[in-house]
């Protein structure tokens, strides 16, 4: 197969500036580091081979429901019994590709102030989901959804819900002072 | 990109102190649509208790907002690298 340039420089433009989101996502998603890179390597293969059918429109959208999807074939494969569970629980403290998700989690967590770490660590799954897809990945509440496949409306609860959890734990541990 | 959203029920022309929180969040985060944006935006030039809510709210969100970690730089080169496999870059593209 023969590839243009052209065609080339229209699909690093538009996954170019994806990379670090996608990554964020497939490591929340897998709990592991190397999965991650894995997970985000054949996303960006399948994303190539589909690039002629891509509209052009929303190319974080249109890879994250790539990503998604190639995860779930994943798991189908490994661990079928795991597609039952929420679709929230897909995005775990502790991930389903075993050991590995110390390392994703002090990856991740070893960065965090302390006070805040514990006040995410002490969400639900569902509520951490989404409070980590929308604040730590920077999605869109419709790209957080489409992810989690729940409405747009769920997202905006959880988070709600998510984000006054976090604001009462760090005002009761005196990280976060409200007058009034 | 963002998509701004309308929500399912729109703001009144005047909203009350709770219509407002309930979309104080998606306000913050650029989720709203620009109608009821304008409108939250009004309520809170004369609402000081609302103007509070938003200052504590927005506080919360920053603190989370700034635990997301830096890629290393050493990452971020083997994911580019990912993309000049699968589309290496044209002479011309100037990077």
């Amino acid at each position: 197969m023969t590839v243009t340039p052209e065609p080339n420089e229209r699909f690093r433009e538009q996954v170019l500036p994806e990379l670090e989101v996608l990554y964020r996502v497939a490591l929340h998603l897998t709990g592991a580091p190397a999965v991650a890179e894995d997970l985000v390597q054949d996303t960006l293969v399948k994303a190539f081979r589909g690039f002629d059918r891509f509209d052009g429109r929303h190319p974080r959208a249109w890879l994250l429901t790539i990503l998604r999807n190639t995860r779930s074939n994943d798991l189908r494969r490994r661990r079928p019994d795991l597609l039952d569970a929420e679709a929230a629980d897909r995005i775990p403290a502790r991930g389903p590709d075993g050991e590995a998700d110390a390392t994703a989690a002090q990856a991740v967590a070893g960065q965090l102030t302390p006070q805040v770490r514990q006040a995410i660590a002490g969400l639900s799954s569902k509520h951490r989901a989404v409070l980590v897809l929308v604040d730590i990945d920077g999605l869109t509440y419709q790209e957080a959804a489409d992810l989690l496949e729940v409405p747009v409306g769920t997202v905006m609860s959880r988070l709600h819900r998510a984000r006054g959890r976090v604001r009462r734990q760090l005002v009761s541990v005196g990280f976060l002072e409200v007058d009034g | 990109m963002r998509w701004p959203r309308r929500s399912a029920t729109p703001l009144p022309t005047q909203p009350s102190c709770e219509q407002v929180g309930a979309v104080l969040q998606a306000y913050l985060d650029g989720e709203l649509g620009v109608q009821d944006t304008g409108r939250v935006v009004e309520h809170l030039a004369h609402c000081e208790r609302c103007r509070i809510e938003v200052d504590i709210t927005q506080r919360v969100i920053d603190s989370i907002r700034r635990q997301r970690p830096e890629l290393a730089p050493e990452l971020h080169d083997r994911l580019t690298a990912m993309v000049d496999e699968l589309a290496p870059p044209t002479l011309d593209s100037g990077n």
